[in-house]
């Protein structure tokens, strides 16, 4: 199951099982957090993972020069979650994306976008009640 | 009591719900601030309990609905890492190890706690059959014991009319 997650933000499938290796060998001596944890087990691995993967994607799409190029290397944006999100607008779609699978701050992408902070949140609960709805 | 909560944290549990704080705790898009006051809140309201385990749910339900699973080798390759095993590297693989040195260290400081050890199922059916010999050479040794005592006693009343014979004939004498 956390292979599909991990499809969504690097949709290399060798790369993907690479980085599923790295997850495990990496979240195992961190069980007892998971237990600990108010989310289910499944759930607390997938926001570990994303962790994880935000680190390798933004190690990825740094320049020589350690600066930050626009997060656009992989991610399957039409797979999974986003797969949830095809009837939302496109505005919607972009929001979650910066968000979830380029793990851009509200702040950073309000400011970004030319959006205040309140349009960026409201978009994103928007996004939220769609996921909810098309998960039934 | 929902008042009660709602005065002692001066929150209102439904709108709370709604600015979409399960969503973003569940998926990990709540900033550091947001699932801290969560995580405060959760023991004090069941209702977030209940929308968090139902929003996981479907969640889980989904991602089981459209599981993909991951290349063949991929399983061994996370035991052996577990193991402690070093994973021979192949070509094209380990991008993110090569990027990332040996990430943290090479091997998982694993500890062991449990009692119980882990045997291959060969093993199964091999313990099952010297448990069914072991009882086939006890019932045996019984048998064959029962055997013994039955035919020494028979020996023993079969020579005592002999002797007996023997001792009256030489008090004939």
């Amino acid at each position: 199951m956390l292979f599909s997650y991990i499809l969504q933000f690097v949709p290399d499938r060798t790369e993907a099982g690479t980085l599923l290796v790295d997850i495990f060998s990496r979240l195992t001596p961190q069980l007892q957090e998971a237990f600990d944890s108010n989310l289910s087990i499944y759930c607390w691995l997938q926001v570990e993972s994303r962790k994880i993967l935000l680190e390798y994607i933004q190690s990825k799409g740094k320049t020589d020069a350690g600066e930050p190029v626009a997060p656009s290397i992989g991610g399957n944006t039409r797979a999974y979650y986003f797969s949830l999100l095809e009837d939302a607008p496109p505005e919607h779609q972009w929001v979650f994306r910066e968000l979830f699978l380029y793990g851009r701050e509200k702040e950073e992408l309000a400011l970004h976008s030319g959006k205040d902070l309140a349009y960026i949140s409201r978009v994103l609960r928007e996004c939220f009640g769609v996921i909810r709805k098309n998960l039934g | 009591m929902f008042r009660r909560h709602q005065k002692k944290f001066g929150v209102n549990i439904e709108l709370y719900m709604q600015s979409g704080i399960i969503e973003s705790y569940a998926l990990g898009l709540a900033t550091p601030e947001e699932a801290g006051e969560f995580e405060q809140l959760l023991p004090h309201y069941p209702e977030l309990k209940d929308a968090l385990s139902d929003f996981e749910y479907h969640l889980e339900l989904f991602s089981i609905d459209h599981e993909i699973p991951p290349p063949p080798d991929v399983r061994e390759k996370i035991e052996a890492r577990l193991r402690g095993v070093p994973v021979l590297p192949h070509a094209g693989g380990g991008q993110y190890r090569q990027q990332h040195g040996q990430l943290r260290s090479e091997y998982v400081q694993a500890k062991e706690t449990s009692q119980h050890i882990r045997v291959h199922k060969v093993w199964r059916p091999l313990f099952i059959a010297v448990f069914i010999l072991s009882k086939i050479f006890l019932v045996l040794a019984i048998y064959f014991f029962l055997e013994y005592r039955h035919a020494r006693s028979q020996v023993q009343r079969l020579s005592e009319p002999a002797g007996r014979a023997q001792g009256a004939g030489s008090e004939g004498k």
